[in-house]
């Protein structure tokens, strides 16, 4: 993976972490999971899959290192998603709603699984006051983000202005 | 259908990260959250905090416009109800005003020194929060301001509202009582026992040990000195339902008083002063015996009041 392509990558990140921890976890009614939401969007992209892995497993340890919950935990949750992502994205690519409605799915696969996992493991500062509204509220946020920004976020990491052109 | 392709190497990726996803868990828990983990957690956190802050600075006043615009009509009923309140408070106020006149005098007649209030207080601003599930609270004060792991924190009306528990040099993460893993020792009137928090709500269950008198909604609930995380006589909250003892126990639903998601200052209480006295259960009894002796009588009378640090 070239240095040019890591560096947006990894500064995106660390964008996400910092307004998910300050803006958006300030909100009740629009409440993404931006993190969630970069791993997710970056399988669109052309990089590797084993590094989107890497990637999906490295900035949930971020956000487990910034968290109070037991660490490891949403680096397993969005490897996992950053899997079925890379699995299924030749699905996503073929129009804008289709693509929001994927990452719609992926979130939702995703904080739903945080939770269940969260559960099994204990963690109770997961599952506090309006646990269920954010399982349906966190998924239509990224939806709504993935809806607007996914086609200039790819074509920022590709480098690439042709890509995700929805024929 | 899942789509593989031979040579694919995604899968054993996959199952690599998942086997050091559970180590690390595994080693989180078995720890504690101490040792090697919490050194993580504090270099990842000082490097984000001074990111945090800045953030914060510009974006709370967004999110504050935000959330107001959606909560336009319950702020202006919030708002009537708060008038109300307040106008009650300040009649409360004029009441406890006087009673303070007479503490004071009573404390001038019989020389007695007041102890315990002088805890040292740091405010702090909450800069934010992990991520929408998790309900831990960023605050913009560290270790370089004398906040330390254990200690409680308040609201700025003095309700309890968790306690920190990671600290780096210019930040702290607190877990509030509503979602933390363990209870908070409280005392309602003489009776004694803990809080525990609940899934997906904010009031928290109030189990009673030893009860012997019924509970009444609008009952306070305060921390008891049989806490060793929290200070006695802290608010926690107010009975939601009327609640009568069954075989010595007692449980009902308590409301705190503080809503976390609209928090933006907290205060840390530089509590206990001495925090050897924090892994050690307050077990003791405080006993004060003022002696007095009437002029014009030759009998002196002792009083022996117990205080049983129930708040």
């Amino acid at each position: 993976m070239r240095l040019r392509t890591l560096l947006p990558v990894l500064l995106i990140l660390v964008v996400a972490i910092v307004l998910q921890t300050t803006l958006f976890s300030q909100t009740n009614v629009f409440t993404p999971d931006l993190v969630m939401l970069v791993v997710i969007l970056l399988c669109l992209t052309r990089i590797r899959p084993e590094m989107l892995l890497a990637f999906g497993f490295i900035a949930g340890l971020a956000v487990d290192l910034l968290g109070s919950a037991v660490l490891g935990l949403r680096a397993i949750v969005f490897t996992i998603v950053a899997y079925l992502a890379v699995r299924t994205r030749e699905r996503a690519d073929i129009g804008r709603i289709i693509t929001a409605i994927w990452v719609g799915l992926l979130t939702f696969a995703g904080v739903v699984l945080l939770v269940l996992v969260g559960t099994l493991f204990g963690q109770t500062v997961l599952l506090g006051e309006g646990v269920v509204e954010r399982l349906v509220l966190v998924p239509i946020a990224n939806m709504i983000l993935a809806f607007l920004f996914a086609p200039i976020f790819v074509r920022v990491i590709d480098r690439d202005s042709t890509a995700l052109r929805y024929a | 259908m899942l789509n593989r392709q031979p040579g694919d190497r995604t899968l054993p990726t996959l199952i690599t990260l998942l086997v050091v996803g559970i180590l690390l868990m595994t080693f989180d828990i078995r720890s504690e959250g101490a040792g090697v983990t919490s050194t993580l957690r504090t270099g990842a956190q000082t490097i984000v905090a001074p990111l945090q802050k800045g953030a914060a600075f510009v974006v709370n006043p967004i999110a504050d416009v935000l959330e107001s615009m959606t909560n336009v009509a319950s702020l202006r009923e919030q708002n009537l109800a708060l008038q109300a309140e307040l106008a009650e408070r300040d009649a409360q106020l004029v009441a406890m005003q006087d009673d303070l006149a007479l503490i004071e005098f009573y404390e001038q007649l019989y020389d007695l020194e007041a102890t315990g209030s002088e805890l040292g207080r740091t405010p702090a601003q909450v800069i934010g929060q992990p991520d929408a599930f998790d309900g831990a609270l960023i605050i913009d004060k560290g270790s370089s301001d004398g906040v330390v792991a254990g200690q409680p924190v308040i609201d700025t009306s003095g309700y309890v509202v968790g306690s920190v528990e990671q600290v780096t040099p210019f930040s702290a993460t607190i877990v509030p009582i509503t979602v933390g893993p363990s209870g908070v020792a409280v005392a309602v009137g003489n009776q004694v026992g803990w809080v525990l928090p609940q899934v997906n709500t904010d009031e928290m269950r109030l189990e009673l040990t030893d009860a012997d008198e019924p509970v009444k909604a609008g009952d306070r609930v305060v921390t008891s000195s049989g806490s060793v995380r929290f200070p006695a006589g802290y608010p926690v909250g107010v009975i939601v339902t009327d609640a009568s003892p069954s075989n010595d126990t007692l449980s009902t639903t308590v409301s705190p008083y503080v809503k976390t998601d609209t928090l933006r200052v907290v205060v840390v209480l530089a509590w206990p002063p001495d925090p050897i006295s924090a892994i050690t259960p307050d077990t003791t009894t405080t006993t004060s015996t003022t002696s007095t002796t009437v002029p014009g009588d030759d009998t002196s009378s002792t009083t022996s009041t117990t205080i049983d640090g129930n708040g």
